[in-house]
């Protein structure tokens, strides 16, 4: 009882040390609210993925065990007609499964579904509305269609309300035949992401003929499945439901962890934030905690005296940042489901998802974080000597002598975690920590480089710095146990923005170079139909006759099933003059052309990746043709931002023999240097026949829309910078503050010999200027090193594709800029206090 | 410089409660002269001191410092006074650590502009007097305390200033040490023939004094002498 008492009143006097300085109490609050605000945030962006995956999905394939598909998307109906007569399969149902948007419902993309409702009772449900009337009631007409209740009555609609469906440049009018309603709210908002209508109606929207997307089917015995395959026609295969859905959803899992590991970085800021404001709590409690030991206080009574001080801070803050996170998860859901949708895979439910495991996560994360951060400060406060024993500065001194072991201990640290990336398991987990190692590894050398640096300035310039300038210097190596740590915050934090700046420099400026490489032509030329995507071969003849035009680039592309990646895309040149300088990423045989005309292939590296293809000439790869799987030698591996399952290149009898495909669906236009574009593009319009699908956009507005969708894919990255940026800049500031507190009696001398208030202001600033410029010439090598990392191991897991560095010197100086002035924002506030300071009450400080 | 106190009011809030601690005071410091403040504890003695060095102001009355009257100025004036007139010696030193001994000196000259040709030779001579020109470059960590209140008075003499303000220069040292730093505060104030005020509980201190008042009940009252001094008999 007494030793609780005795802890209790241990823990009053800390807690009412934090109160006098409340202000640096809530900073700390706010720095670790913001660091969990983070971590909760992107865990529910990951979480409403899952769940807007699984509910766009699980609405279209229900209780389907199996799939038959085909190589290019779609199965003749004949196909589910024999297998229903010859081979008696009854539960199996006809699927038509194609994006449209639908103008009415504020261009959403949807899925349009064409069922046949007599096959549909063993797979889904497919409620009609409140009358419960049987969907084949309903779907008398052809263009009747179904959509969910609660865009019915977002939108005003109702039974009978026309609706248009918009498919490639072409609108077609149905009218609302049903409301699919429900009252099982998850089955309702599955729904919300479907049109549905029978097969024929389907079929004459998207002007499939008689033509399925695919069969889906519910087989019990793995033999069955083995006599359905073999039946089949060639390009028809039959495919494991689960496993396609998860080769699908596989697509965006690195892009999802990266997420959460740079969540991670705004919370490791954290620890630097905690570490900081508890050291320098503890610190300034050197003399209370030396009379405490001096009284009787035990090592460990004061040990646990301050982590439950931090324990009560970490979970304020862990509970605010939680509530913060959900917050701010809602526009981080909506970032993400856009970025995945944009570059994988289409989201029709857009599912905000709190998951409870999501709120437990940030608590854990923070109250754990806080408790590492705070271990070091307790253990260093637990060692306070009595008062009788006590020296001053001692701890400073012995830190002192410590630089040259932790400088060693950087090292090694450093060269672990190299290893680890470099030899460790290709997942996002052990790059991040390795990431968090370099990290440490970098923080724990800055004492003896500040030590160095700041030795060296002074040795430089001594005279010519003044005795204001010298002292502002010295400060800094006087309290290194203090300052390196700030300093070290603070170079971390700006790696941190050297690292996301130079990856989404140099990947725009690869993009860019992309863009003009491959897609340089003035004028693109493209079918934007579907189904029926080739270009009349006579408007093909006469655009490359018109006058201007110096040189065409004629080309067709032709997506495909694959089992790795659910769709590729193939594409095979007719003639190409664009520069098409490929950027090989794996070496290619020497002769192209011959080993192209030979059936081999290139593979985009994002291909490369799906499908697990080692990056080495002769590697191969099975795809599924007309003729069956066949497998493919692949020539190359090239650098490529065209995203989805990635791309195939290869040569039009290969294309024609496997696919079916000899058309050109695309065309790109060189015009002599004297051509404008805008006539030519005009003439061409005058040329396509009214109601046909062809799009003629001019090679800038491509390049405009291309550069707008990778730009959005940063957003939440950057996002994510500002995060962890603001954690950083509020340790810094509470740090700051902390340091100059400590100056209050040495202020207090300066102004009572005859210092101007605003000398002791100049004093300060110049001391947190050399904070930030120091941590900003420090940052310079570790945001390099991060660069690297996230450009050559961290995007390219997480996008599957690689670029050059392009490290300029216009971002090393922003980022000593931003660092300085990161430091003197912080120090104002202090600073401005600083002069105002009181000097009779500065001087009886103790 | 004559220090005259002119019915001096001051008071101040101590946790909730007015305090006074001069009610209507007068007193008058002549130039060249060595004045001892005695007191018990928390009668007012340092308070005294920031008075007359505009480190704090009086709530009424006049308080003068030769022809300046440090309680009609502004905070920058009397900063610019208290630089530029005034020296302080503490009983904690108070010298800035990251300055070695030779820049703890310079540093009051070094920010008022002043040229180091005027005050180089200046420091060079008090250093040597007080035998620490050899110890100019080191830190004053590394000085014990004797030695670093003989750096903290060569800083307060410095500039040449009228009027020395001491707050218990020998409180932080041993008897003998204490001793041979006042002879040397003593000799070298009047020497350059200073205004010597000092606050002391030190009973040597009224050997080294032309007048001595104590502070008690909210005033100064003199004491009277004769006093001794050794350093001028």
């Amino acid at each position: 009882m007494n030793r609780l008492m005795g802890s209790r009143t241990l823990i009053r006097t800390c807690l009412r040390h934090s109160r006098r300085h409340l202000l640096r109490t809530l900073l700390l609050i706010f720095g670790i609210a913001m660091g969990v605000a983070g971590v909760v945030a992107i865990d529910m962006a990951k979480t409403s993925v899952e769940k807007s995956f699984e509910m766009s999905t699980t609405a279209l394939v229900s209780r389907a065990t199996h799939q038959i598909t085909g190589a290019r998307l779609e199965i003749p109906q004949s196909v589910f007609t024999k297998l229903r007569t010859r081979l008696g399969i009854h539960r199996s149902a006809p699927v038509i499964s194609r994006h449209v948007t639908v103008p009415e419902l504020d261009d959403r993309i949807m899925t349009l579904m064409g069922v046949d409702p007599f096959s549909e009772t063993h797979f889904r449900h497919l409620p009609l509305g409140t009358d419960n009337r049987d969907l084949s009631a309903v779907m008398t007409g052809s263009t009747g269609v179904f959509i969910a209740q609660s865009h019915a009555g977002r939108f005003g609609l109702d039974i009978g309300s026309p609706l248009t469906i918009s498919l490639g440049g072409r609108n077609t009018t149905v009218t609302v035949a049903g409301i699919l309603d429900s009252p099982d709210k998850a089955l309702l908002q599955m729904l919300e992401g479907l049109v549905v209508t029978d097969i024929s109606a389907a079929q004459e929207i998207l002007d499939m003929g008689d033509h399925i997307t695919r069969i889906d089917l519910i087989l019990d015995r793995k033999d069955v499945a083995k006599e359905i395959q073999e039946p089949l026609p060639e390009g028809v295969f039959l495919v494991e439901t689960d496993q396609q859905n998860h080769a699908v959803r596989g697509l965006s899992r690195s892009f999802e962890n990266s997420l959460t590991a740079f969540s991670m970085l705004a919370l490791f800021m954290g620890i630097f934030l905690i570490y900081n404001t508890v050291s320098f709590s503890v610190s300034r409690r050197h003399r209370l905690h030396a009379i405490l030991r001096a009284l009787g206080a035990t090592r460990s009574g004061i040990f646990f005296t301050v982590m439950a001080e931090v324990m009560v801070y970490a979970v304020i803050g862990s509970i605010l940042g939680v509530l913060l996170g959900i917050l701010m998860g809602k526009g981080a859901v909506q970032a993400v489901i856009a970025t995945v949708s944009e570059m994988y895979f289409t989201l029709t439910v857009g599912q905000t998802d709190i998951a409870g495991i999501t709120l437990a996560k940030g608590l854990v994360a923070g109250i754990l974080t806080s408790m590492v951060a705070g271990l070091f400060p307790a253990l260093g406060a637990a060692g306070t000597r009595p008062v009788s024993l006590m020296h001053k500065s001692v701890s400073e001194h012995r830190f002192q002598k410590m630089i040259p072991g932790l400088f060693a201990a950087g090292l090694v640290i450093l060269t672990a975690a190299a290893l680890l990336m470099r030899t460790g398991p290709a997942q996002a987990g052990y790059d991040f920590t390795g990431l968090f190692m370099i990290f440490f590894g970098a923080a724990l050398l800055t004492p003896l480089i500040i030590r160095v640096l700041v030795r060296t300035l002074l040795a430089a310039g001594e005279r010519l710095l003044g005795i204001m300038l010298t002292m502002a210097l010295r400060n800094i190596t006087r309290s290194l146990r203090q300052t390196s740590v700030l300093m070290a915050s603070l170079m971390v934090v700006t790696s941190v923005y050297i690292g996301i700046e130079v990856m989404t420099g140099s990947f725009r400026q690869s993009i860019v170079q992309w863009v003009d490489d491959h897609i340089g032509g003035h004028v693109h030329v493209s079918s934007a139909d579907e189904r029926h995507p080739a270009l009349d071969p006579d408007l093909v003849a006469r655009i490359r006759q018109l006058p201007g035009v110096a040189a065409v680039s004629a080309y067709n592309i032709h997506p495909v099933f694959s089992r790795a990646a659910g769709k590729v895309h193939l594409f095979s040149y007719e003639s190409n003059q664009s520069v098409m300088r490929w950027s090989w990423t794996a070496a290619p045989e020497t002769e192209l052309a011959s080993l192209l005309e030979s059936g081999w292939i290139f593979v985009s590296e994002i291909f490369a990746r799906q499908h697990q293809v080692e990056p080495e000439a002769g590697a191969a790869v099975i795809l599924e043709t007309r003729e069956g799987p066949i497998s493919f030698q692949i020539a190359g591996i090239f650098r490529d931002f065209f995203m989805g399952g990635g791309r195939v290149v290869m040569s039009r009898p290969t294309m024609a023999r496997y696919w079916g495909h000899d058309d050109i669906t695309a065309m790109q236009l060189f015009l002599a240097s004297d051509t404008p574009a805008k006539p030519v593009m005009d003439e061409i319009q005058e040329m396509i026949p009214p109601g046909s699908l062809i799009q003629v956009r001019s090679g800038a507005e491509i390049k405009q829309s291309i550069l707008a969708v990778f730009d959005n894919t940063f957003i939440i990255t950057s996002a994510l910078q500002v995060l962890t940026a603001m954690v950083a800049l509020t340790g810094i500031l509470n740090a700051v503050m902390a340091l100059l507190l400590e100056r209050t009696r040495e202020i207090g001398i300066l102004r009572a010999c005859g210092t101007l208030p605003g000398q002791v202001r100049q004093l300060l600033i110049h001391e947190c200027f050399f904070y930030g410029l120091i941590a900003g010439i420090m940052a310079i090598p570790l945001g390099a090193v991060l660069s690297w990392i996230l450009i050559h191991v961290i995007n390219q897991r997480a996008f599957g594709w690689t670029y050059d560095m392009v490290l300029t010197p216009g971002v090393m100086v922003q980022a000593v800029v931003l660092s300085s002035a990161a430091a003197l924002a912080a120090g104002i506030f202090p600073a401005l206090a600083a002069g105002r300071t009181h000097i009779s009450e500065a001087l009886h400080m103790e | 410089m004559d220090v005259q106190m002119q019915k001096i009011n001051k008071s101040f809030d101590d946790s909730g409660r007015r305090r006074t601690i001069f009610c209507s005071t007068s007193a008058r410091f002549p130039s060249g002269s060595v004045t001892v403040i005695v007191g018990k504890s928390g009668v007012g003695k340092s308070s005294l001191l920031n008075l007359i060095s505009g480190i704090d102001l009086p709530d009424s009355g006049q308080l003068r410092v030769g022809d300046h009257c440090i309680s009609d100025m502004t905070d920058t004036e009397r900063t610019l006074f208290r630089r530029r007139h005034i020296g302080f010696i503490y009983q904690f030193f108070n010298l800035i650590p990251v300055l070695t001994v030779l820049e703890n000196v310079i540093l009051i000259a070094e920010l008022d502009r002043v040229s180091p040709k005027t005050y180089l030779p200046r420091a060079q001579t008090l250093l040597e007097q007080v035998g620490l020109w050899d110890r100019r470059s080191d830190f004053p960590e590394t000085l014990s305390g004797g030695e670093q209140q003989r750096v903290a008075i060569v800083r307060a003499l410095v500039n040449n200033p009228d009027l020395v303000l001491a707050d218990e220069p020998t409180g932080n040292l041993d008897q003998d040490t204490g001793r041979k730093i006042m002879q040397m505060i003593s000799s070298l104030v009047r020497d350059q023939r200073k205004t010597l005020i000092m606050v002391t509980h030190s009973p040597d201190a009224a050997a080294w004094a032309d007048q001595m008042f104590a502070v008690a009940d909210c005033d100064l009252a003199a004491m009277d002498g004769p006093f001794h001094e050794p350093s001028h008999g």
